[in-house]
Formats: structure tokens, sequence, C-alpha cells
């Protein structure tokens, strides 16, 4: 649990000392605006708004402040609050890359299951082999390949966007309209995502099938259906939570390159807009919210370990 | 093939066993494994029977085929890549090609397995109780509470103490022996007729090892159990077989009744077996008697006697023809050598031979090499990312020492006593919390450099302490490149020399290690230790590893070593009697003290500590019929180090503890006799 609270504050006083240590005028940075054409006034005035002329370590505990009420200023670009900007994409962002984790981890689990349990044989080599082909595709040529067929060739699914603009759907119309948009960025993120769980799986499994008390359950005259969930499953499926938990932090991130393919409005969008525009403050709240979710996600992978496997489990 | 009769077990009369038909038959048993870059022959035609009721131990060293064929019998082994062929019949019903779904009824029930780690064999997750009470649920379908409450009364017949708590534990809350005794347990659950135990107590410290076997002795008598005890150790079978059957490269070379077998020895390998296994009951003034080589792995079809290259009795004809088992004696004793009217004495077969130089014991004390004062090694028990400061594993806790040039120090204790980390201390390979380590008076240094030449290690498992990556040579050379002891000329003739030194091929060098026997590794890891031209040789468990026929050669190597160097060695091991053929001087280590330390042959003849005397009568004699009832057998296990116990550490275990002394007051670790020390309240201090 102390690692986790080294980390944050490790990862904010990063984010509070970034701009302030890059070179030029840190006001260009935080404030975002061009200093050289401002008067001594404008300046002043700024420096004041933004608190600049404060003492540093103020404005370091000032910075703490924000973080927990939760403001974390404004865009440049659009000189809206940033926490309405990530508000506004987050539920996008979890949609798609949630909804795709979810068949990410039940596809790789199976079929990685299934692979382990026949290893060697040519049904297990097959799938590896393709699953290693599918991890070797690039994913934004993935999406454009979907985009093409899908929206533009058959003219099945909408090419971009997570809605309809302007159509004032309402009801099921709106749903199916929501879902519609998202299951060419969940296909193409699912893809991409199922190789790494497969073979996690697979692995564990094959590792777990290895073991001496495997050997023990048979000669206890175990069937395989009580081998398979009675001993190799829980042992087996440890590891791949950590996996998967893991995952779900950098979910929370988004995907740039498939939500910048489908133009999707997501968190990944939102970095990918910000970096464009060289909009600072919104690139760094957007790692705060990725550190933040990942730390999460990592906490629960260390909560639901001990769950599964008794050993680390702490007395 | 006619029905053995079996005999009753010695000392246990077992009603209407004799007659009876056998319980197992196997006949001509063949298993290979088809790898892909090759075919090994693991059992070439094995036969054998086992009688209701019977002890039968199957000895061999690795890869004999010795658990390959018991694994058949159980149906246990990957399929692929082995093929199985012959018969194996379960009381009169072929098992070999049954379906799957037939032979799961045999398995648990009828035939139950233990393994040699308990820790592996238990599955981690799953409490202990649920794990025994699981042959309940699959062969008799009992309910969960049902299967739980037998497995408490399992786990109390096995001697868990407290067995109603214990039974909710998982596997690693478990000691060692605890959990051999759960693996017995679940094994007895359905009342099985046969329990094959493949190597119960080769993972376990001698004292906690003669417990099981008395354990198993018990049960077999109650339950009527035949058991056939797998083993590379004919001394921990001799006092329970009723029948033993050698093996060697997959084949059985003498089988037999254990006590014409251990007496009226008829093959040459099982007569060298037996003489390589360091006793207590004999002088050591010699070498041990050694078999020279490594056991043979087979790939091609057996056509000769698969031990004629290592055999002293062969001769024209051993290699004309695969010899078959033919009798030899009473009672089915019979053997597969052609030569084995030949056979004279062991010790003519198999001579001890003196070693050149090999001083005594006796002579005048040599200087100090290494001199140990109060060492303490506290490893801090860490929470989080914070060390407790209160509590610590206090595995070394107030040792002094002193090795002596020219001679062996033996450290010998069960595991968790702290000896392993006395010796990485004296290397430099953890820091000491308290206490000094000098080496030629000087202390030591725990920064890397020159100084660190003059003490080398050799490790237990020679397999992972060696760079696998690493050509032979180089891994001898780095010592001489690190202390810049050699230019690359001189180095490569220097390693040729250490090769020839350790008696393996001066041209081998440039192989890599994973081509070599786990014997030859540890010679190349001896080589490297020498390569520094060390005045001490720490060595950690260095034959524990090793199949009983190389450990002589291993030992007899170090040895020589020492009487051609005059290095200075310590020699860290659990097993007492190897510790007794190469020490000058013994110390009995138990949860981070020195108990008791003395010249050998006082301390094995007249052993001061009750823990000593415990130590000493669990080693098992390698004699049949040997009364084993006079012992006084240790309970439990050893205390954690964490928390040892108050007053003398070895109170809670020992059998002449005198209430209200030995668990208050702490001995001290007194002079009894010049040279012989001891920390025990019962053992009367020096007169005056």
């Amino acid at each position: 649990m102390a690692q986790y609270g080294v980390v944050v504050v490790v990862a904010v006083t990063l984010n509070f000392l970034l701009p302030r240590l890059m070179p030029g005028n840190p006001l260009a940075l935080i404030a975002g605006v061009d200093v050289g054409m401002l008067t001594p006034d404008q300046r002043a005035e700024i420096v004041a708004r933004v608190g600049l002329d404060a003492p540093l370590w103020q404005q370091y505990l000032r910075y703490w402040g924000d973080i927990f009420t939760g403001d974390f200023g404004f865009s440049f670009r659009s000189s809206r609050p940033i926490v309405d900007m990530i508000w506004e994409r987050l539920p996008w962002t979890l949609l798609i890359t949630g909804l795709s984790l979810l068949v990410s981890a039940v596809v790789g689990v199976l079929l990685g299951a299934i692979s382990a349990w026949r290893r060697g044989t040519k049904g297990d080599l097959g799938m590896l082999s393709g699953m290693i082909s599918i991890e070797s595709l690039p994913s934004f040529w993935l999406g454009m390949v979907l985009v093409s067929l899908f929206a533009v060739q058959w003219g099945l699914l909408p090419s971009f966007g997570a809605v309809t603009p302007a159509s004032d759907l309402e009801g099921w119309a709106h749903v199916w309209d929501i879902i519609s948009h998202a299951i060419l960025p969940v296909t193409a993120l699912s893809i991409v995502g199922t190789p790494g769980v497969y073979m996690t799986m697979r692995y564990s499994m094959l590792e777990t099938l290895g073991e001496d008390y495997i050997r023990t359950a048979r000669a206890k005259g175990a069937g395989e259906r009580r081998v398979l969930f009675g001993h190799v499953a829980r042992n087996t499926i440890a590891p791949v939570i950590t996996v998967l938990a893991i995952r779900l932090g950098f979910a929370f991130g988004g995907t740039v390159i498939i939500e910048t393919v489908f133009s999707y409005p997501g968190l990944g969008r939102l970095v990918f807009e910000a970096v464009a525009g060289r909009d600072y403050p919104v690139m760094q709240a957007a790692f705060l919210v990725f550190t933040a979710a990942i730390l999460v996600a990592n906490l629960a992978a260390d909560l639901l370990y001990p769950l599964i496997d008794p050993r680390s489990r702490t007395s | 093939m006619t029905t053995r009769t079996a005999v009753a077990g010695r000392g246990y009369p077992r009603e209407g066993a004799s007659g009876e038909p056998n319980l197992l038959e196997i006949e001509n048993l063949m298993v290979r494994f088809e790898l892909p870059a090759e075919t090994v022959r693991a059992v070439s035609g094995v036969s054998l029977s086992v009688a209701p009721s019977e002890t039968f131990a199957l000895v061999g060293e690795s890869g004999s085929g010795k658990s390959v064929s018991m694994l058949s019998v159980m149906g246990l082994l990957p399929s692929p890549p082995a093929v199985v062929s012959g018969s194996i019949r379960l009381e009169g019903r072929e098992v070999l090609g049954m379906p799957g779904r037939l032979l799961r009824r045999f398995r648990g029930r009828d035939v139950a397995m233990v393994f040699q780690e308990p820790m592996s064999s238990l599955n981690p997750v799953h409490r202990v109780g649920r794990q025994i009470g699981e042959s309940l649920r699959i062969h008799r379908g009992v309910a969960r509470s049902e299967a739980r409450r037998q497995a408490i009364h399992l786990l109390d017949r096995v001697g868990i103490p407290s067995a109603s708590i214990r039974v909710d534990d998982y596997p690693h809350e478990f000691s060692g022996g605890m959990r051999q005794r759960a693996m017995i347990a679940m094994a007895l659950a359905c009342d099985p007729k046969l329990l094959i135990a493949d190597e119960p107590t080769t993972a376990l410290d001698v004292t906690v090892q003669a417990q099981i076997v008395d354990l198993v002795r018990e049960l077999q008598a109650e339950y009527r159990l035949a058991v056939v005890w797998i083993t590379h150790d004919l001394g921990v079978v001799a006092e329970i077989a009723d029948r033993v059957a050698v093996m060697y490269a997959g084949r059985i070379l003498e089988t037999g009744q254990a006590s014409d077998l251990y007496r009226a020895t008829r093959h040459p390998y099982t007569s060298g077996l037996l003489r390589s296994i360091p006793r207590l009951d004999r002088s050591v003034t010699t070498r041990l008697a050694e078999i020279p080589g490594a056991p043979v792995r087979v790939v091609s079809e057996l056509a000769a006697c698969p031990f004629d290259d290592r055999c002293p009795l062969a001769a024209d004809g051993c290699q004309d023809a695969l010899p078959e088992l033919e009798a030899v004696g009473p009672e089915g004793h019979s053997s597969a050598c052609i030569h084995h009217h030949e056979m004279g004495s062991a010790s003519s077969l198999w001579p001890e031979g003196t070693a050149a130089g090999r001083q005594d014991s006796e002579e005048q004390p040599g200087d100090v090499v290494v001199s140990i004062r109060d060492l303490r090694v506290h490893f801090p028990i860490i929470r989080g990312m914070r060390e407790s400061r209160k509590r610590a594993i206090r595995a070394v806790d107030g040792v002094s020492l002193d090795v002596v040039r020219g001679k062996t120090l033996g450290i010998v204790g069960e595991s968790g006593c702290g000896k392993t980390t006395l010796g990485r201390a004296m290397v430099a390979l953890v820091r000491p919390t308290g206490g000094t380590i000098e080496i030629n008076g000087e202390p030591i240094n725990h920064r890397s450099g020159r100084h660190r030449k003059v003490v080398q290690m050799i490790f237990q498992d020679p397999f992972s302490a060696m760079n696998p990556g690493m050509r032979v040579s180089d891994v001898i050379a780095e010592p001489l490149r690190i202390h810049r002891l050699a230019d690359a000329g001189t180095a490569r003739e220097r390693v040729s020399e250490l090769l020839t030194q350790v008696g393996l091929p001066p041209d081998s060098g440039g192989r890599y290690p994973h081509e070599f026997s786990g014997g030859q590794r540890q010679r190349i890891a001896v080589a490297r230790a020498l390569a520094a031209d060390p005045e001490v040789v720490v060595c950690d468990e260095p034959v524990s590893s090793l199949d009983v026929s190389v450990q002589a050669q291993v030992i007899n190597l170090l040895a020589d070593l020492q009487a051609r160097t005059g290095m200075a060695m310590v020699f860290i091991a659990h097993d007492l009697a190897v510790v007794r053929h190469v020490s000058h001087e013994v110390g009995v280590m138990y949860l981070g003290e020195i108990v008791e330390k003395a010249p050998r042959d006082q301390l094995y003849e007249d052993p001061l500590h009750p823990y000593t005397k415990a130590l000493l009568e669990a080693v098992p004699v390698p004699e049949p019929d040997y009364d084993a009832s006079q012992r006084t057998r240790l309970v439990g296990d050893v205390p954690s180090p964490a928390d040892p116990p108050a007053g003398c550490r070895f109170h809670t275990r020992c059998p002449v503890a005198v209430e209200g002394l030995c668990s208050t007051v702490k001995p001290a670790l007194e002079e009894v006799t010049p040279g012989r020390w001891v920390s025990c309240h019962l053992v009367s201090p020096p007169a005056g």
C-alpha cells in the first residue's frame, strides 16, 4: 500500500515540476499565451491569476489542493475546464475499451485453455501461429481495413464518431446508434488485445498442467473435468487476472490510435488533439488520470491475488 | 509365471497374507519415451510381483526406471511421449490399455501414491482437508461435511497435532514433515490395498525421515497395506522391506528377500551400492569404495549387460548377450549377472583403498585459517516496505568456530538450522549482523576484489550453480581472470590441468555444462573452486543432489585434493555419515547455534548432546533386521528461527529436558574435555 502512495506523490510532483523546469517562460506553458505579445501589466495580471508570483512551495501545495478539488485548469484551445472535457470523453473510452477488454478476456482465456489442454496437437499449434500473426498486425491498419470494408465498401456501419451528429435519436434508436458506432472500434481493439490474453493463459495453464499436484489429483482418480476445474483453473487464472487488471488500468487511457482512426471521441483522441495543438494543461491532466487508473488497477490486482492464492496472504 | 508366496513381514504377523494371490503382477514391462531428439528406453523388460500386505522396495539411481515403472502402474505417464507395453495386472485385472474411465476407479481407491516433494505435490490453493477428502468424494461420493470429518480423523491418525484445526490449513502452512504426513493421509483415505511411495523421504531431514518410515510401518500393519517403496537409498529400506529389487538402466539386476540381498549379494552393482554408502558403524581410515563412471541413459535397445562398463567383474561374455535374471538362492533370490558365482566378498570386489597422504585426526593442530567469533546473521522480516525491527529470522545466532589449515570442519544439522547461512557468511555472500569472521587474521571484506580468492565455495546443486551459457573452460577460468592469476595462454593450460585433477578429460573444456552428468558437473564446480588456489573451500551439501554411486567419487576427490593442496575445508551437510567420512572436527548446529563441537571420533563414538544423539540414531542402517525399537525418535519439527524457544532452544523436542531448568535457563557452550564443547545442562561441566 505504501508503495502506491509514493508513486502518486512522485507522479503529481513530476507533473507539477515539468512545466516549471522546461526551457522558456513557464507562463507560456501554464497560461498558454504568447508571452512576447503581452504588455508588462497584462503579464503581471496573468502571473497573479495563475499564482506564479507565490513561492514555489506555496504553488506546490496549491497544486495538490487543486487536484483534490478536481480543478485541472483550463484548456488553451477551447478555454473550457479540463475536468469537464475529461468527464465528457471518459464514458466513451470506457465503453469501447471495457467492451473490447471483456471480449479479449473471454476469447483469449477460452482459446488459451483449449490450446494448453491440447498442447502439441495441430489445433494448438495452428491457434498459436494464428495468434502470433494477429499480434503482429498494426492496429491502425486493422482499423483502416475495417472502415474501408464495413463502412465504405458495404456501408453496413458508420465509419466515425460515437453517435450520428445532430440526429436527436431517442430510446432504442439512440442505443442502437451508439452500438453501431462502437462495433468497429471494439472489434479492432478486441482483435488486437486477444493474443496477449491468449498467450498468458496458454503459458500459465501449461505451467500448471506440469505441476506435481496435477499428477497427485490424477493419482487420486480425479476425472478430467475435476482436474481441469478443481485443480488447474484456479492456479492458472491467478496470473491471468493480474494481466487483465493491469490492462483495465490502461483502458482508461483509451487508445490513441484506434480512437483517432475511427474519430471516436474518447480520451485517446483527446490526448491526440492536445498533442497536435500543444495543449499542455490537457496533456498533464490526462497524464494524471492515466496514472491514477493504472495505480487503482494494480491495487485491485494486488488485493484480488490473495483471494485466489492463499500463499500470498500475509498472516 | 508361478505365484510367489508372500512372506509375512518381520515383527508384524499378517494373517492370511500367505497363499493369497498377488496384488500386483508386472510382466515384461517396457517403457520408452519418444522424444523429438531420441528415444529413451526408460524400462526394458521388468517383471515383478507384490503380494498383499508385503513391503517391496524398488531401489535404483536416477534414470534407472524405478519411478517410471510404478507410474505406469498408475497410468500416470504422459502419453505421448511415453509408450508402454507388456502386462500390468492389479488383482488379476490387466490395467495396461484400460480406458481412462475404468483406470480412474483403481487410482486412489485400490492403489494410492505418495510422491517425493510433498510441497509441490499438494495443490497450493486448496485447504489440506479438502485435498484429503477429495478421494472420498470421488470414489465414495460422500458429502463435503463427511469428507471433512474423515479428513480430520485421517490427519489425526498420521500424527498431525490438533487435526481438527489444521484440517483447514493450506499446504504452505504445514512443515515439510507434516506435508508428507498429509500426503500419506490422502493416500490412505479410501483404504487402498497398495501404496506406492516414490522416494517419500528424500526431500526430508533425517529425523523426519525416521518418523515417516515408522509411520508407514505402523499404518501398514494397521491397514494391511502392500507397499512399494521406491528409493535410491538402500539404507532407508533395509529396516522395512520384505523383498527388494535393484534396478539399473531400466532392468532389474537383482531381486530377492531383503535378508538375502543385503547379506548374500549376488550382483556386483548391488554390492557396489551397499559399499558406497558411508556408514556410521565402520571405521574411517580409508577412502570410500566407489563405482566408477555414471548411470547410463539407454537410447538403443539393450543387447548386453548395461552395467558392463562400470563393473569390476566385467569379462568376456558380458557384452555378448543381455543377461536375464536367474535363480541364485532361496526364495526367489535371482541375479542378472553371468559371473554371479564368481562374486567374492563385497570388500574384495569394491576395495576401499587407502588415500595417499590422508592424515589422521590425532595430529598436532595446525594454524587457524578462518576464525569466527560470535557470528550473528539475522534476516529482517519484511512486511510491505518496512522492516520489522523486533522480529528477524535468526539464521545464525552467536557461532564461534575455527577452521584449521589442512583439516576439514564438518557442520551438520537439520534444514533451517543455519548451516548454509554460516557457510555463505564465510565467503562473504551474506553480511553478518554481528560478530567477526577473520581469514588469516584479516577481517573479511564484503567488497569484491582479490582478497576473495582465499575462500571459495562449492554449492549443492551443480545444475543451477553454473551459468548454462558458458563453456566449461570459461566457468573454470573465471576465477583465474578475476584474480589475474593467469594470462590467456596459461589460463588454457591451467584449465586442462584442473580438469585432469578432478578426473575429467583435459580437452572437455570446450563443452557446455548441460553436456555433463550431475557428478561430472560437481567435479567442474570443484575445479572452479580450486582455480583460485584457495586456502579454504566451503562445501555446502556438495553430494546431496548426486546419485549414491557418484557421491563416493566426489567425497573421495575432495579428500584427495585436500591431502594434495593442504587446503582447509568446511563441509556442510545434513547427512551425518557423509560428514563423518570427510571431517576431522564436527560442529552440530540447531536453530542458529552450535550445540556440540568435537573431534570426529569423539563425537560419533560418544555423542553428549541429546540432539547429536537423536541425529545419529535417526541415520538408517543398511542392515535388515536391525533393531530400531531401542531408538529414541525426535518428535515434531524444528521451531521457527524467527521465534526460537526460550531457555535451551532444543528443549521443546528434547527427550530428556528437565522442566523448569531447560525451558528457562539457556545453557552455555562449555568445554567439557579439551577440544570438546557442549551446550547442555545435563552434560556435566569440567571438574574443578
